[in-house]
């Protein structure tokens, strides 16, 4: 199903957060030598505030508020589904919108602060048609960044083909927040490979206010208030640096979702050896 | 003009590139994606570019208006497979409930519409309402409507959670337990014992903690036990008149049983090896955790529908499987996973004193185990290995042990089993392997084992565990239960049975109707899953009971 991807959606504001009920047991003790039931079941007050505890999830159920609004009359429950039944000589499978990437080093924070996104988010937010329509804003407080950290998120030293399109990506969005946002300033931090340097690195260089470093990302932190600016910490030649920002974004190396591996491992024996050379 | 068909899976800025390339060559492109709108406005990977003309894609209007590509937007492949050198597929396109040919992009729609969701699209930058455009540029107007929420698509018989759980909250605590009773009749011992994927799937967590689901269906089971209702199972006047023969009284037989009486079959007889109904739920889940009393109300219950069950009959011995092919007009095998696989290690076959956990914990509901004496080692990681060592400190061994080869974490037991258990006192060994059983006089004596260490991960993609060398040790026991795994028992079927079976001797069965490739002989349950939890069984005879019908009304 689509939307579902992260399974999550948005809690209700007034709803504050409130710990689960807990099972009433019999002690230890009681247990030895006999085979009474240990869960004792839940008294009638604490099954209805743990029912009470449940969202709801509220989704489309077919309310038709929009429908009677829709003066064009252009909403319609009733317009079917199709179902295709289509014959290919050939199949091609691509990455498509889903957009699935490789486990980010958890240090990095993403997940965890709100203002640290991945590349693939930071695109949209760059986007004219994207949901700020191309304003850089952090989404922790909708404020303009000042600093912005664009870092390595998945290194393997041997993987020059993932880090040379990383790179170009992070100069390029680099590149058009810098356009877009006065004052900014924007700081690109990852392992650099040879066909960049040679290639790209004296291009890149030039564009004002951008800084690359050869480095590597090691940790995201922040004070106890999350408000506080993100505090990088990273290596450069093997020497242990920090720096603050107030967003950080995460380059991500793409890989095809569950569904399109289960699609493609249906069709071709050999497909977990050729993902495996990608 | 070749005549080559090329299916795109993907709308994204590969597939765009992809479906021009092959249009343009020729072929004839159908480009598939799951989302209401194509994506490929994306900044460039391969080479640097001006800020100005970052996003600009002239290929999406070419892809939209070319003669030899279809685009199949909002769509999902549900089948695909080869025949006869071409690729087969059938494909859902999802309605978008709105004919965008009328819409005039007022957003009226949007401003009324009460859900709010993150919008996957923008990659969860912003929310999104029900009725939405996924792109402004390019989108579709489109309705996401689901069918239920995500609690209940998780639960393997679908229960309205939602709906039981609001009854539960507005204090309508019967009408709640009728609601579960719709698609689960055994709502009393789920309650207790069911590992609730409902609740790993439950949104609540993103907040704080799931929603203690499975323990308010317990909730309202009990509360009709102490009001002492005894509740009726319907069954509807019109009745059909064949003769269904199910095997097994486990809760995949039961349910299936149940569900053929609610839809008005009267001839149902259920064979049952043991003396007991219940299936796993009576010999494999311990007492502590469900009660047998409780559970026989409930399978009285399914029975006062007019189900017979007829005990300590063991098809092909008591009466063979072809008789009751002959003799019923469909058979539903829900036979289970009641046989304990072995360790394979030395000794195992020489002494007195290993018992593997299935025999055991059978054994054990049945009243038939001797005295516990001395220590008992169980081997395994699974819920089996924990219920059979709580059962035996129970029981009264002097010390109760669990070896398990790799560490806690990627122990398949639930994490709460586990809990329980080293709360009770039951020693937990991780890490560890059994090398050799040792006896004296026939008799076991205790267990040589040996320290692993974790390796590189395997094909499951958990650790393999690999032997510590020079690490052995000795731990005295006097009994010791394999719980290593648990497999089918097919030798009620007669020779030549012409049933397909899978490699892990489980039956094969038509996804939808539970059906097996003989005419009228469905099965479900731990004997087409393996060994797996009884709600996803209560599914495989709801499921079957459904094929039945639709086998027997079309005959």
């Amino acid at each position: 199903m689509i939307y579902e991807k992260e399974k999550r959606y948005i809690i209700p504001f007034d709803d504050v957060p409130s710990p689960r009920a807990k099972m009433p047991e019999i002690s230890v003790d009681e247990r030895k030598g006999n085979f009474t039931e240990v869960e004792t079941g839940f008294p009638e007050e604490m099954a209805v505030q743990e029912a009470r505890r449940c969202l709801s999830c509220r989704r489309c159920l077919g309310c038709a508020l929009c429908l009677a609004e829709c003066k064009p009359e252009a909403i319609d429950f009733n317009i079917p589904d199709q179902q295709l039944e289509l014959e290919f000589d050939e199949v091609i499978i691509t990455k498509g919108q889903e957009n699935a990437f490789y486990p980010l080093n958890p240090r990095l924070g993403y997940r965890k602060y709100p203002d640290v996104i991945t590349d693939l988010q930071f695109e949209r937010m760059l986007s004219p048609t994207g949901p700020l329509n191309g304003l850089v804003v952090s989404p922790l407080d909708g404020e303009i960044p000042g600093r912005i950290a664009i870092v390595q998120g998945y290194t393997r030293d041997d993987d020059e083909t993932h880090l040379l399109s990383s790179l170009i990506l992070g100069v390029n969005q680099s590149g058009i927040a810098l356009y877009k946002t006065t004052d900014l300033e924007v700081v690109l931090i990852s392992p650099l490979c040879k066909s960049f340097q040679e290639q790209f690195f004296s291009h890149a260089e030039k564009i004002p206010r951008l800084q690359i470093i050869e480095g590597l990302p090691e940790l995201v932190e922040k004070d106890s208030d999350i408000r506080e600016p993100l505090l990088l910490h990273y290596s450069e030649n093997g020497e242990q640096k920090q720096q603050t920002f107030d967003l950080i974004v995460i380059l991500t190396k793409s890989k095809f979702s569950p569904e399109q591996e289960s699609l493609g491992k249906s069709l071709l024996v050999q497909w977990d050896q050729i993902i495996s050379m990608v | 003009m070749s005549d080559k068909t090329v299916l795109i899976v993907g709308g994204g800025l590969d597939g765009v590139h992809a479906a021009l390339e092959h249009a343009d060559a020729g072929a004839r492109v159908t480009l598939v994606e799951k989302f209401p709108t194509l994506g490929a406005e994306r900044i460039p990977r391969d080479r640097l570019i001006s800020p100005e003309q970052a996003f600009a894609n002239p290929d999406l209007e070419k892809v939209r208006n070319h003669n030899n590509i279809q685009i199949l937007t909002y769509s999902d492949i549900q089948k695909i497979n080869r025949v006869d050198g071409k690729i087969r597929t059938q494909i859902l396109q999802h309605s978008l409930l709105v004919d965008n040919s009328k819409c005039n992009g007022c957003k009226a729609c949007i401003r009324v519409c009460p859900v709010n969701m993150y919008n996957d699209f923008d990659e969860r930058l912003d929310f999104r309402t029900a009725i939405d455009f996924a792109n402004p540029a390019t989108g579709k107007y489109n309705i996401y409507r689901e069918d239920m929420p995500v609690c209940q698509a998780t639960c393997p018989v679908n229960l309205d959670i939602r709906g039981y759980v609001g009854l539960i909250a507005d204090g309508k605590y019967l009408e709640s337990l009728a609601k579960i009773r719709e698609r689960l009749p055994l709502p009393g011992c789920i309650g207790r014992i069911c590992p609730h994927p409902c609740e790993t799937a439950c949104n609540r967590q993103y907040l704080d903690e799931p929603i203690s689901i499975c323990f308010l269906k317990r909730f309202v089971s009990d509360v009709e036990l102490n009001q002492n209702i005894e509740p009726v199972y319907e069954t509807p006047e019109q009745k059909y008149p064949e003769k269904i023969a199910i095997i097994g009284a486990g809760p995949a037989g039961l349910t299936c049983a149940h569900d053929l009486a609610k839809m008005g079959y009267e001839h149902i007889k259920i064979f049952e090896a043991l003396p007991v109904p219940g299936g796993y739920l009576w010999v494999g889940i311990p007492e502590y955790r469900l009660p047998k009393k409780l559970l026989q109300r409930e399978v009285d219950l399914i029975c006062n529908m007019g189900i017979d069950i007829q005990y300590n009959t063991r098809i092909g011995k008591d009466i063979t499987f072809e008789d009751l092919q002959k003799e019923y007009d469909a058979v539903f095998i829900g036979a289970g996973c009641h046989t304990g696989l072995k360790l394979r290690i030395p000794g195992e076959a020489e002494y007195e004193g290993i018992i593997d956990c299935v025999t055991f914990l059978r054994e054990q509901a049945l009243g038939n185990l001797p005295e516990a004496k001395g220590k008992l080692i169980v081997i395994g990681g699974g819920s089996a290995a924990i219920d059979s060592a709580r059962v035996g400190w129970r029981m009264g061994f002097d010390e109760v042990y669990i070896l398990y080869r790799r560490t806690k974490k990627e122990m398949p037991a639930n994490p709460w089993e586990i809990d329980a258990a080293e709360h009770e006192g039951i020693i937990l060994q991780y890490l560890a392997a059994p090398l050799e059983i040792l006896g004296k006089n026939g008799k076991v004596t205790g267990m040589k084992c040996i320290k692993m260490e974790l390796g590189e991960p395997d094909a499951s993609g958990r650790r393999r565990p690999v032997p510590i060398e020079g690490s052995e040790y000795i731990i005295d026991a006097e009994t010791i239960v394999p719980a290593i795994s648990q497999g089918t028992d097919l030798s009620f079927l007669s020779k030549g049975h012409n049933l397909k079976l899978s490699r892990w001797n489980t039956f094969e069965i038509d996804d939808k109707t539970g059906a097996t490739n003989v005419p009228g002989i469905f099965a479900g349950g731990d004997v087409v899953t393996g060994p797996n939890i009884a709600i996803r069984a209560i599914a495989g005879g709801k499921r079957a009971a459904v094929g039945i019908h639709e086998y027997l009304r079309s005959k």
